[in-house]
């Protein structure tokens, strides 16, 4: 096996890649590229890179515009494998580098396993209503891989290796300003309990009696994507699924919620799933541990009323 | 500007799929393909970009196996004409195909300001086509776009990344890649869907277009396509005719046993 290439969008990043590599190399070097300073790329080396890039965020350009340097650094160098981390600007630069190198490139690839005729990989389809495995015998393939796949392993200091940076193109794209993202006023990834509002709750007022619920019993409430992103009701932030949040809450409450794959998704390794849908058949019904099949407000009323005592 | 292209793909309706418990396969006879949901605001991007870029022609552009279908339901979204490419090699086409085709389409198109593709498709969700059509284009591209101006050939535009937003200017031709909140996208009127009829649209083939079926060929062989097991109990907890009440008493009795509540 040749190289394995890692491309993170920062150093908590450059660290889950590096572990990945360590588990797919079988010995293979691993070259870092990372989003930062030196510092960054000395990071990479202390967990596992033989040699490191930085790769820092230029001011007036998108960090994408080092993608020319490096399809052109990986057309000569043809490494086997180029993991890069499942985030906005790494997908992009996935992308646009698998066009470059003609090479099949797979989102948030699962169950890698590499052997000499190549590698095989799981990605999801219908959001997670199914999983197709592929193969390919591809020079180079491309895998992006999502943040809680691998774990990282501890920083070795004395480890050292050769330290680089690469040059930036001009991609025709001038960036004018930065806005960092305003701090999240509910932290839905941290909470154990989590209520979920979906369309099946008609109006807006009545998120009300659902966040009494949600008081009572120490829970955070989230939403379905068409409540934040079309009703408006609730911060985008709050929305759960493949698109959203994706959550591990011990119990995870859906009221009024269908259930479609891509929604569940975001809740499917919460420890117990109730439903609060009045549709017997719903997806939601069917795919919880338990489920209520009646008009939502007749039943957290009564719940609200339950817990109270 | 001359033209405005946005590619949209036809894909299954996902929510009518469902899934043979025994083999664990899809099962989808029951759903109907329809115009990707993340496209329908790609196509209300476009409709609002003709309008304010003073564009002299709006163009829907599709490929796959079978896509004559869509030609309908897009022009009743806004575009002047349709361009769709069906054949039968694009049935397992990937990323790589669907961009090469997507890509030869446009360049026979010629005079195309402005390329839209939204974030990603609701089958494999790969968010790959956009950023690749540009690369082989040669043209510059911006993902993840939730705002759009336009000033001449300028283009000036958000992109929501996760660290915050950051604003970009860029000029055409160029491949823009938007998400969902970049607009609304308006359920098509009858008016609409009427003046859909008199709209033209053309079939292209990839021999027109100057590809054959081999060089679609998709670069990872698929082994399989499964649905993962479920492990969820689906208690009904109203099965028995209970009220509401007793349905709610034995879940806070259950839920406080499993000590998560
Ligand atoms: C590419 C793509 C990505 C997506 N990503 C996400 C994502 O990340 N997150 C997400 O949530 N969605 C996502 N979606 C949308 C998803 O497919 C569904 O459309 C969405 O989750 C449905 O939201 P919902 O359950 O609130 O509404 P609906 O599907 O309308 O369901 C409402 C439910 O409420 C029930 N109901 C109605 N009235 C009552 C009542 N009085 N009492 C009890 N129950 C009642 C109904 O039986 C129904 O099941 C995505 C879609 C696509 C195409
Ligand atoms: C039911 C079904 C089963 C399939 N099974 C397989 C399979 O087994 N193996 C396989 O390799 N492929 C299969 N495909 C094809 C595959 O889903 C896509 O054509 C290919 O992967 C490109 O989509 P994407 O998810 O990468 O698109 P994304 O990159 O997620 O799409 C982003 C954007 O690109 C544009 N776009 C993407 N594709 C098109 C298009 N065809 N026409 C116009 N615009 C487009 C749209 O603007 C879209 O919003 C299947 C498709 C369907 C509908």
């Amino acid at each position: 096996m040749r190289d394995i290439w890692i491309i993170a969008e920062n150093t908590p990043w450059a660290r889950t890649l590096a572990a990945a590599a360590a588990t797919l190399s079988k010995g293979a070097k691993t070259i870092a590229f990372v989003n930062g300073d030196e510092a960054a790329a000395k990071d990479a080396i202390a967990h596992g890179a033989a040699e490191a890039y930085s790769l820092p965020l230029p001011a007036d350009a998108p960090w994408e515009a080092y993608t020319p340097a490096l399809a052109d650094k990986a057309g000569k160098e043809k490494p086997s494998l180029i993991l890069l981390s499942a985030s906005r600007r790494c997908r992009d630069m996935a992308s646009r580098l698998a066009a470059l190198l003609d090479a099949p490139c797979f989102s948030e690839g699962k169950n890698i396993t590499v052997s000499d005729a190549g590698v095989t990989v799981s990605t999801m389809l219908y959001g997670g209503l199914a999983v197709k495995t592929a193969a390919t015998s591809a020079e180079t393939a491309l895998i992006t891989i999502g943040a809680k796949d691998f774990e990282h392993g501890a920083a070795d200091p004395s480890r050292s290796g050769k330290v680089g940076t690469l040059p930036l193109s001009s991609a025709g794209v001038t960036v004018t300003g930065r806005k960092p993202r305003v701090a999240q006023t509910v932290d839905l990834g941290a909470a154990a309990k989590v209520l979920g509002v979906g369309r099946g709750v008609s109006e807006q007022g009545d998120l009300v009696v659902i966040r009494n619920l949600a008081k009572a019993i120490g829970a955070e409430v989230g939403c379905s994507r068409p409540i934040a992103e079309f009703f408006k009701w609730m911060p985008e932030e709050c929305y759960i699924g493949i698109s959203g949040q994706q959550l591990k809450p011990q119990l995870y409450i859906a009221v009024g919620i269908s259930g479609q794959a891509q929604h569940y998704f975001g809740i499917r390794d919460a420890r117990t799933i109730v439903s609060i849908n009045k549709d017997k058949e719903s997806l939601m019904n069917q795919n919880a541990d338990y489920f209520i099949p009646a008009d939502w407000k007749d039943a957290v009323t009564e719940l609200l009323k339950a817990v109270q005592k | 500007m001359k033209k405005i292209a946005v590619c949209y793909k036809w894909v299954l309706n996902d929510a009518d799929i469902r899934v043979n418990e025994k083999s664990r396969d899809l099962d989808v006879e029951k759903s109907k393909p329809q115009i990707n949901e993340y496209d329908r605001n790609g196509l209300a991007t476009g409709v609002m970009l003709k309008e304010s870029a003073g564009a002299a022609e709006l163009v829907g552009v599709t490929c796959g196996a079978d896509t004559e279908p869509s030609a309908k339901d897009a022009l009743s979204r806004g575009p002047d004409v349709v361009y769709y490419l069906s054949d039968p090699a694009l049935a397992q086409a990937d990323s790589t195909a669907s961009s090469k085709v997507l890509a030869a389409m446009i360049r026979s198109l010629g005079d195309v300001d402005v390329v839209i593709c939204s974030e990603c498709s609701s089958d494999e969700y790969a968010q790959q086509v956009g950023p690749r059509l540009a690369a082989l284009l040669g043209w510059p591209s911006v993902s993840y776009v939730s705002a759009v101006s336009v000033n001449g050939d300028t283009l000036t535009l958000d992109r929501k990344l996760e660290e915050g937003t950051e604003t970009v200017t860029v000029k055409a031709p160029v491949v823009i890649v938007v998400s969902p909140d970049v607009c609304d996208a308006p359920i098509p009127g009858v008016k609409q869907i009427l003046s859909a009829k008199k709209k033209p649209s053309h079939a292209l083939t990839l021999a027109g277009i100057g590809l054959s079926a081999e060089t679609v060929k998709p670069l990872a062989a698929v082994q399989s396509v499964k649905a993962p097991l479920t492990s969820r109990k689906a208690v009904n907890l109203m099965a028995d005719g209970e009220s509401v009440a007793e349905a709610v008493a034995k879940l806070v009795k259950q839920l406080s046993t499993e000590g998560v509540l």
